[in-house]
């Protein structure tokens, strides 16, 4: 049994067939998962220096120097490799007085700030699977950004106190713009929401709440309040539809849960992010209380120091990034900058930053090449079981680039 | 388009002649969608030259039957991403291995109805399935949940 690292789910019961590291066969994997297994070894990167294919150390020697002579330098990425390999980029950045950020700032990183301030409750998705009676999803497609989602944590499967499962023990709610792959499955005990506005919604549900007629969805959001009563555990999965339909209005989110939770007990979980977005954003806040966008340099996180709006007001001079890609994902308006600055990029793949990056470093693929830890969506640390060690893995790269500082 | 005895009805002679040894053309029809005649049987209809168009469509129509398993379930591969819905909700399943799928995880049995391999649907044991064999249940809860549409039943 491995652990599949291609989403949050973190799947724990990956079956393989190999023989050595070409894998003949995986099971259980959802289509997402087993293609990072089955393509193992396509699209590998290669050690260079300056578009130049050179050896490991020669690129290792070259990202030293760059990270020694910089003076301003940014850490940008860790959302795809362990706690271990992140602990040892903060203490980089820390040393080094440097920039540290990753893709929960555009990402759920809010939701996950809240949680870890206790603003809004959470559960684990373990508990979800015994317990909770409401399934909701907000602003999320799991069929396509958490494939095996619904069937292994949320709406089908049976848990203890929900031995019927989807069929009778349990009702779900989809709240979306259009009609989703996973609002397809809102039939028999389930609604779906298509709305324009998730402010005008909330604002709805409170009226409910309040004793007022909503004004929209007048039959249905007294129904799911009703259902929600019945049960003493549900659970609201939000995803990025959700965290840029609020707007910002962050303040209304949390009254309504805590409305909510005046009447029944509903627990908060973000859904559909990077593996271990998580871990980083936990080890930040335990180590600065703040999650993302953080200066070592100034102590104190501000949106001025979003990886992107360093690089739109040029004011960082080396740019090292671990196992994501920006050109790929951030608008090319802020990252054509990367090719005027000093960048290294660390990961296992080759990718479009890396072609136009000073030192390209490969590393080994975490969790399948090696071990370590990760944190799941819901906060719960799951130990990786590495299926074939093999190459330099995140955590002996960032030792090595310790040593310069 | 769905297999029904209907349509197969509709592009057969109609003449209950009862060469096939039915007493119907529709009963036929029934047992062509069952599986338990051959469409060969109908001996009209190959042998006399006014069915010939009639014969074209009704063989064009019966090719799905061919890929389909015995229970008539057709998984479409190609539009498959794995979320295991279906192995999920699966009564069967739920029934046999109430710690693997039962409860989420991948299937724990031997010789599960599906299993998620290379990250699509396989089907594995047809037997299991309640569809199978005489006294069978006409279950669709699998394809009821599969938000692609990747899984289909003859009968649609």
């Amino acid at each position: 049994m491995y652990t599949c690292t291609g989403c949050s789910c973190l799947c724990d019961d990956i079956e393989i067939e190999a023989d050595g590291d070409d894998v003949k066969q995986v099971r259980n994997a959802c289509r997402r998962g087993a293609g990072i297994y089955l393509n193992l070894n396509s699209s590998r990167s290669k050690p260079s220096v300056d578009g130049k294919e050179v050896d490991f150390n020669t690129a290792l020697d070259k990202a030293q120097r760059m990270i020694a002579e910089s003076e301003n330098l940014a850490i940008y990425g860790l959302d795809t490799t362990t706690i271990e390999a992140q602990m040892l980029a903060i203490e980089l950045a820390e040393r080094k007085g440097a920039y540290i950020d990753d893709n929960s700032t555009f990402c759920l990183g809010d939701f996950v700030k809240m949680i870890l301030k206790k603003e809004l409750p959470s559960s684990t998705l373990d508990e979800v699977r015994d317990n909770a009676y409401v399934v909701f999803y907000w602003g999320t497609d799991p069929y396509h950004s958490l494939s095996r989602h619904m069937s292994k944590f949320s709406y089908y499967p049976r848990g203890k106190r929900r031995q019927r499962g989807y069929e009778e023990d349990r009702f779900l709610v989809v709240v979306d713009v259009r009609k989703t792959h996973t609002a397809k499955l809102a039939k028999k005990n389930a609604r779906f929401l298509e709305v324009r506005n998730d402010v005008e919604l909330i604002s709805a549900f409170m009226d409910a709440l309040n004793g007022k007629a909503p004004s929209i969805f007048t039959k249905e959001i007294p129904r799911i309040i009703k259902e929600m009563e019945k049960s003493d555990f549900n659970v609201i999965f939000g995803g990025l539809g959700l965290r840029y339909g609020l707007k910002g209005r962050y303040d209304l989110f949390k009254e309504f849960f805590e409305k909510l939770n005046e009447r029944t007990n509903v627990y908060f979980i973000p859904s559909g992010c990077h593996p271990n977005m998580r871990g980083f954003n936990q080890l930040m806040f335990e180590k600065t209380g703040e999650i993302n966008s953080y200066s070592f340099k100034e102590g104190e996180s501000n949106e001025e120091f979003a990886f992107y709006r360093l690089l739109e007001s040029s004011s960082i001079d080396t740019a090292l990034i671990i196992g994501t890609d920006p050109l790929n994902s951030l608008p090319f308006e802020y990252v054509k900058r990367l090719a005027k600055i000093n960048t290294i990029v660390i990961d296992p793949r080759e990718t479009f930053t890396g072609r136009i990056a000073n030192v390209v470093i490969p590393s080994s693929i975490s969790g399948i090449e090696t071990g370590g830890k990760f944190v799941r969506i819901d906060g719960v640390e799951v130990e990786l079981k590495p299926f074939a060690v093999k190459n330099t893995g995140d955590v002996e790269i960032l030792k090595r680039l310790l040593e310069v500082v | 388009m769905a297999i029904t005895p209907m349509e197969i009805y509709k592009l057969l002679p109609k003449t209950n002649c009862k060469k096939c040894g039915e007493q119907t053309c529709m009963a036929f029809a029934f047992k062509v969608v069952n599986r338990e005649r051959q469409i060969e049987e109908c001996t009209p209809l190959f042998e006399e030259e006014r069915y010939e168009k009639q014969r074209e469509s009704l063989l064009k129509l019966l090719e799905p039957l061919k890929e389909a398993t015995e229970t008539g379930l057709i998984v479409d591969e190609d539009k498959c991403t794995g979320c295991a819905n279906c192995i999920v909700v699966c009564p069967v399943h739920a029934a046999d291995d109430p710690h693997g799928s039962g409860i989420g995880y991948g299937p724990r049995i031997e010789d599960p109805i599906y299993r998620l391999e290379n990250g699509v649907l396989k089907i594995i044991n047809m037997e299991k399935c309640r569809r199978y064999g005489k006294n069978r249940i006409l279950c669709v809860a699998c394809r009821e949940n599969c938000p692609s549409d990747a899984i289909s039943f003859l009968e649609g």
